[in-house]
């Protein structure tokens, strides 16, 4: 035993088990994020318990466990839906009390757009107060056809009403910054438009407002009967039902064909039921308009400094200050660059602007507050010094006799830069730029004080002049898993598609990194051979 | 063609810019550092005299009052005339003789919300109501005072001034002590009470409480000693505070000494304790805001705050306490005013000083002066101005700014005693549920809680990261290398995941199968000698060319099955070791409590974050130590371990420390995973099963709430600076001493 131990060989095997597990921690995390986060969308089978008091629980299985401390029993969760028939979402059955377990073809899954999902049995189309009996091909013809309905509803409600509610605002901004003015015939006479406009607004206003009362109506006149698992009897109406689908009947293609066309809502909807439940699309967006709007400052000054670093400066007091704040840049805890985002960003300078430009809004403040603009900037300081060490690394690549020809042919140093050096480095620039993206896209810390919100009632991007809205406040991929996953009321419930949206999150990140990997890679590589 | 100065000019130019573009990440650096800290350095500062003003005024006065603008004082003359004054030019905007006063002199006033209660010299009471009322006038704001008078009442039968009155009320009742002249102390309370029938009754006592402090006991039974032997044993009552649950009197005596009464039964009065407060006479008392500390000034000019402090000792449970002593007056305290917004007060004393004192912080932050002997002072209700009247007739009215009285180094970093505590502690509650409610910001809990976070996060990384740093340079097989790339991706997980991960998958799993976490590592060892003992019997056909270097990879299925039987044993092992229940046993045997998000899981969720950093920076430093050093070792016959201990090792350890400090940095700052695995409960405790709450996830979640310019704000604003300064002390350090090891290498 002495001498193996003597060898060292199980100290070194000891290292290796160091490594070992650190691959394994990665590759564990990465697969657990990859089996929670696939599994959400496909359908379960629906379960029917018959317990042994007589009682009835329906759902999907959530997951079976074995019971702490006792031998050899176990216990099911099952999603119940029916959340405003139960008052919960889910409920764990000991296999002890159950009777009789059984998978009824005929079980269906309602999705609705509010309230959750509701499983149950279809028993009929409510006509006046009778109930007449309806297949579910029909009941399928007539979801569809509450769709176009429902997309009026939305469009009015969104599009037709918002607009007047924009204007509207606008108008009423207008009007006081008039009042602010000392009043002479022609602010009076403004201020009459103004309150012509007003009046045809209200009209407008109220046409619509009519107009969706009568969609309601009608949207409401078509209603389905279901009896849930208790032998209740619930009624629904059509256009509330998103999706309808029989998962014990299900084949698995229909399965996978219902998967994609989940995974597609999931990506491209608004989100529902406080986050829960729908699409993270705002989210998708709010992060890819935040990085975009990062990488535009913080390209020109991270290269700038790399430039510097490399070029210009001489071993100097200065450049070495350049260094070590470059390095601490990059040291300095995400949460610091927040607090200053807020206080200078936000509190000086939006505030500043808020009363310089928008006086007329205030208190309320709009720029004052946190907004993507603000965030970005926060996020482009804490990426700088990314994007300064890959572009010092690019500009080392530029070979060396291309750019003593440039100079032997007297072009200046500047010109030698921009046409002989710089083209030689961009790959090592875009490397940089997408490391910082990387790293902007998964940090959350400082955007949760400089304006990230958990819901954002419209895109910082639209139709209305000026199109982009840097002020706006806008969601985030990340701060929606943090929001969701431990400030949402129904957190059991939420929990499933956190998962889903980490996979999203993480794939992102891992994309980036490993095509800025594959970049410097391949600019190494480049470089070695120049260099012969 | 372009010019050729036209070109140099642009080179010139190019040149600035670019120099200019570099110096602004030092501009950047600095301006975080120093905006920063002016967010901060307003803490620290004292208050001070904004503006000064004064008004003679044509009587002697014996109260005053302000608006909360601090526009209008309301001034009560001795004579019983109610006087509004404008504090802008000093115009009287309204007068009203008091009506009900006749032909006597006001001897006590005590004021309260809206009210004045006004004690005269031939032992009547006198209610008064103001009320303001603002309309607006073109944009102008105008307010019109109102006064209207309640019937007086008849306090004392005997007819003496009342020397000093106290009234307070609530929903329901309603209590008025007075002093008079001649030593007695009277009460008299009116209490409405509903009956079941919804028929409101209303019960009236009127007592003489005197024999309370004369010690004879309950007062029901004068017929014991007649009244004039009783009051020449009495200490003369010189002041009163009454608080507003109608349940606590002090009463202050001309002995120094203070005495306690419960009079939450109206009927019978008790005292609960009486201690000598003062070596001299008591001249002042005053509640604090909230009515529960209890200011207390003396002959000699002495300021003490007192409070009830749990006490089993004591029959009542409670212990009257000196908990604050403020800088003393050089002459007697003759009035005491609380602010409206803090444990702040004014002190007045007879040679003309006031202090404004802050109880908490136990500091004077600022005296201003009156040229004669002080009659009243105030506080304006948003704690940003005093008034005083001294006995020449003089108004002062002075402008204060004390935007963070409450704040010293001690409130931050010390322990403070807080009202409803025991003994001083550290304490971090910024927010409460009562309008009363006291912040406490001591940033002492945070500071820990981020070093015992940092410390188990390095326990765990430090060796996993150094040691698999030292595999991959010296023994991992060449072939292998791009599993470095793999370890920098884990660098590249957002946190936000890790915390999620941690918070609500790993925390509810190591809750779960906790014994299988201790003895994991036997296993390992275990699995480990195994798989050696299964390498040497592989045929060395089969390992081609892995005969070394591919022990890692090799390990990977001894690991997971150490780790599947580790998990499979965790039942019966908890059963062996804990007794069956792991968490009962904790606690029974230990004393500690499980959280579930505890320390074990944040170590582990920001050691994660911190491997790929340590291991990064390490393997490089041992990847640059000189083959040539390695060779020689080699060749002189030490063994690879011998080599990679005793030569690589040393050679990198600049490396290694530097690697070990950037990672430190980053713990140190980590926000989302502590913010998402602990319950984030500031507790002093190194139970490595409880949670606790870091500087960083503290901003995180209190500054969107906090106020800015705030106390709270600013406070946060300092534990950004501290982490600033921390890291980048140590960023610094491990960049100076990676550059120095740089320079050394190259020289080798």
């Amino acid at each position: 035993m002495k001498k193996i131990l003597k060898t060292g060989t199980p100290y070194i095997w000891l290292t290796a088990c160091m490594l070992t597990i650190s691959l394994l921690m990665i590759g564990g995390l990465i697969l657990l994020i990859m089996v929670k986060g696939l599994g959400v969308f496909w359908p379960h089978e629906m379960v029917r318990f018959v317990l042994k008091d007589g009682s009835v629980v329906m759902g999907e299985i959530a997951k079976t466990e074995s019971i702490p401390h006792i031998k050899d029993t176990y216990r099911t969760k099952l999603k119940i839906g029916n959340r405003d028939a139960f008052g919960l979402d889910f409920q764990w059955v000991d296999h002890e009390a159950v009777a009789r377990r059984e998978y009824p073809p005929d079980a269906l899954a309602f999705e609705r757009r509010e309230w959750g999902n509701l499983y149950g049995f279809l028993k009929g189309l409510k006509v006046g107060e009778n109930t007449k009996p309806i297949s579910e091909q029909e009941l399928e013809a007539l979801i569809k056809e509450s769709y176009a309905l429902y997309k009026k509803i939305r469009h009015v409600e969104k599009r037709a009403i918002g607009n007047i509610n924009y204007v509207m605002e606008k108008n009423r901004l207008t009007l006081r910054r008039l009042q602010a003015l000392p009043s002479n015939a022609d602010t009076q006479e403004k201020v009459n438009d103004i309150q012509v406009d007003v009046n045809r607004l209200e009209s407008l206003y109220h046409t619509q407002e009519n107009l969706l009362a009568e969609l309601y109506q009608e949207a409401r006149k078509q209603e389905v009967v279901v009896t849930i698992s208790d032998g209740r009897e619930r009624t629904l109406p059509v256009f509330q039902i998103i999706r309808m689908y029989a998962p014990n009947k299900m084949g698995v293609f229909a399965k996978v064909g219902f998967y994609i066309s989940k995974f597609w809502e999931f990506v491209s909807a608004e989100p529902r039921e406080a986050n829960t439940e729908g699409g993270i699309f705002p989210a998708i967006f709010g992060t890819v308009m935040m990085v975009f709007i990062m990488s535009i400052a913080v390209v020109p000054l991270g290269v700038l400094t790399a430039v510097y670093l490399k070029e210009y400066a001489g071993d100097n007091i200065i450049s070495r200050l350049v260094r070590i704040s470059v390095s601490n840049l990059a040291g300095v805890p995400s949460i610091v660059f927040g607090v200053f985002g807020l206080g200078f960003f936000i509190y000086f300078i939006g505030g500043g602007i808020d009363s310089l430009f928008y006086s007329e809004s205030l208190p309320t403040p709009t720029f004052g507050t946190g907004g993507i603009l603000w965030a970005s900037l926060t996020l482009s300081l804490l990426t700088v010094p990314v994007v300064v060490v890959a572009t010092e690394e690019g500009l080392s690549s530029a070979s060396k006799s291309v750019r003593e020809g440039s100079y032997a042919l007297g072009a200046t140093k500047f010109e030698t830069l921009w046409r002989v050096v710089l083209p030689q480095a961009t790959p090592g620039i875009l490397t940089g730029t997408i490391l910082s993206m990387a790293r902007a896209v998964g940090e959350v810390a400082p955007l949760m004080i400089t304006g990230v919100v958990k819901l954002a009632p419209s895109l910082p991007l639209d139709s209305h002049y000026p199109f982009v809205h840097l002020e706006r406040k806008f969601m985030h991929l990340g701060f929606h898993i943090y929001d969701v996953g431990f400030q949402s009321p129904n957190v059991e419930a939420a929990v499933p598609m956190v998962y889903t949206t980490t996979l999203v999150l993480v794939i992102t990140v891992l994309t980036l990194n490993i095509s800025a990997i594959l970049l410097r890679n391949r600019l190494r590589k480049w470089y070695n051979s120049s260099a012969m | 063609m372009k010019s050729i100065k036209r070109r140099r000019f642009t080179d010139k130019a190019a040149h600035w810019v670019i120099k200019l573009g570099g110096a602004a990440v030092i501009v950047v650096i600095l301006a975080l550092f120093i905006f920063i800290f002016l967010e901060v350095y307003p803490l620290l500062k004292d208050a001070r005299v904004i503006d000064k003003k004064t008004f003679l005024l044509s009587e002697s006065v014996i109260a005053l009052k302000t608006d909360d603008q601090q526009e209008i004082a309301c001034v009560l003359y001795k004579k019983g005339l109610v006087e509004f004054i404008s504090l802008t030019d000093g115009a009287v905007i309204k007068k009203h003789p008091l009506s009900g006063l006749g032909n006597a002199l006001i001897t006590s006033v005590d004021m309260a919300d809206n009210h004045l209660f006004i004690g005269t010299d031939d032992g009547r009471l006198l209610t008064v109501a103001l009320s303001f009322s603002e309309s607006f006038d073109q944009g102008v704001r105008i307010i019109s005072p109102e006064v209207s008078e309640e019937e007086p009442l008849c306090f004392d039968d005997q007819k003496k001034p009342l020397k000093s009155i106290i009234c307070k009320k609530s929903d329901s009742a309603r209590v008025l002590i007075a002093s008079s002249e001649d030593g007695r102390l009277l009460l008299r309370a009116t209490e409405e009470t509903t009956s079941l029938f919804g028929r409101g009754e209303k019960k009236e006592v009127v007592q003489d409480i005197t024999g309370l402090i004369s010690g004879a006991g309950r007062n029901d039974a004068p017929h014991l000693s007649p009244p004039d032997e009783r009051l020449a044993m009495t200490p003369a009552v010189t002041s009163l505070a009454l608080d507003h649950f109608l349940e606590n009197l002090y009463v202050g005596a001309s002995n120094g000494e203070l005495f306690h009464f419960n009079i939450s039964d109206k009927e019978n009065p008790y005292l609960v304790e009486k201690i000598k407060a003062s070596d001299t006479a008591i001249t002042a008392l005053g509640f604090l805001l909230g009515d529960v500390s209890l200011v207390v000034g003396d002959q000699r000019g002495g300021i003490n705050v007192w409070m009830r402090v749990r006490d089993e000792a004591l029959a009542s449970g409670w212990a009257l306490k000196r908990i604050h002593t403020l800088k003393s007056h050089n002459a007697a305290v003759i009035a005491i005013a609380p602010s409206f917004r803090d444990k702040g007060f004014l002190t007045a004393a007879s040679d003309g000083t006031i202090n404004l004192n802050h109880a908490t912080s136990e500091q004077t932050l600022l005296t201003i002066t009156t040229t004669a002997k002080p009659a009243t002072i105030v506080f304006s209700p948003k704690a940003n101005g005093a008034l005083a009247v001294d006995e020449n007739n003089t108004l002062y009215l002075w402008h204060i700014s004390n935007p963070h009285p409450e704040t010293t180094l001690k409130t931050l970093f010390g322990r403070v005693w807080y009202e409803g505590y025991e003994k001083p502690e550290f304490v971090w509650q910024s927010t409460g549920g009562t309008d009363d409610f006291e912040p406490k910001l001591s940033l002492t809990p945070l500071i820990f809680g981020t070093i015992k976070g940092t410390m188990y996060a390095m326990l765990f990384a430090v060796p996993v990261g150094v040691l698999a740093a030292l595999y991959t340079s010296q023994f991992l097989h060449k072939t292998l290398k791009p599993i470095k790339p793999v370890i920098e991706i884990m660098a590249a997980l957002p946190s936000v995941v890790l915390g999620f991960l941690a918070g609500l998958w790993l925390a509810p799993l190591i809750e779960k199968i906790f014994p299988a976490i201790i003895i994991f590592p036997l296993f390992i060892l275990l699995f480990i000698s195994f798989a050696i003992f299964l390498w040497n019997y592989i045929p060395p056909a089969f390992k081609g060319r892995y005969k070394h270097g591919a022990e890692a990879l090799f390990l990977i299925p001894f690991i997971i099955i150490a780790a599947y039987v580790s998990i499979q044993l965790s039942g019966y092992c908890e059963h062996l070791l804990f007794s069956d229940d792991y968490r009962r046993w904790l606690n029974d045997i230990l004393g500690l409590r499980y959280d579930q998000r505890n320390a074990v899981v944040v170590g582990f969720a920001i050691g994660f974050a911190i491997i790929p950093l340590i291991f990064t920076i390490s393997e490089d430093a041992m990847n640059n130590v000189p083959k040539s050093l390695i060779s020689a070792s080699l060749a002189l016959g030490a063994t690879p371990w011998q080599t990679a201990m005793r030569v690589v090792l040393p050679t990198a350890s600049p490396g290694v420390f530097s690697a070990i400090m950037i990672g430190f940095g980053r713990a140190v700052g980590e926000t989302m995973i502590v913010l998402m695995a602990t319950g984030n409960t500031p507790i002093m405790d190194w139970n490595i099963f409880n949670g606790f709450r870091a500087l960083a996830a503290n901003i995180a979640v209190e500054i969107p709430e906090a106020p800015m310019g705030g106390t709270l704000y600013r406070t946060l604003f300092l534990a950004a600076m501290l982490l600033f300064i921390t890291t980048f002390l140590v960023n610094t350090v491990a960049e100076t001493v990676r550059q120095k090891m740089k320079r050394r290498y190259s020289k080798l």
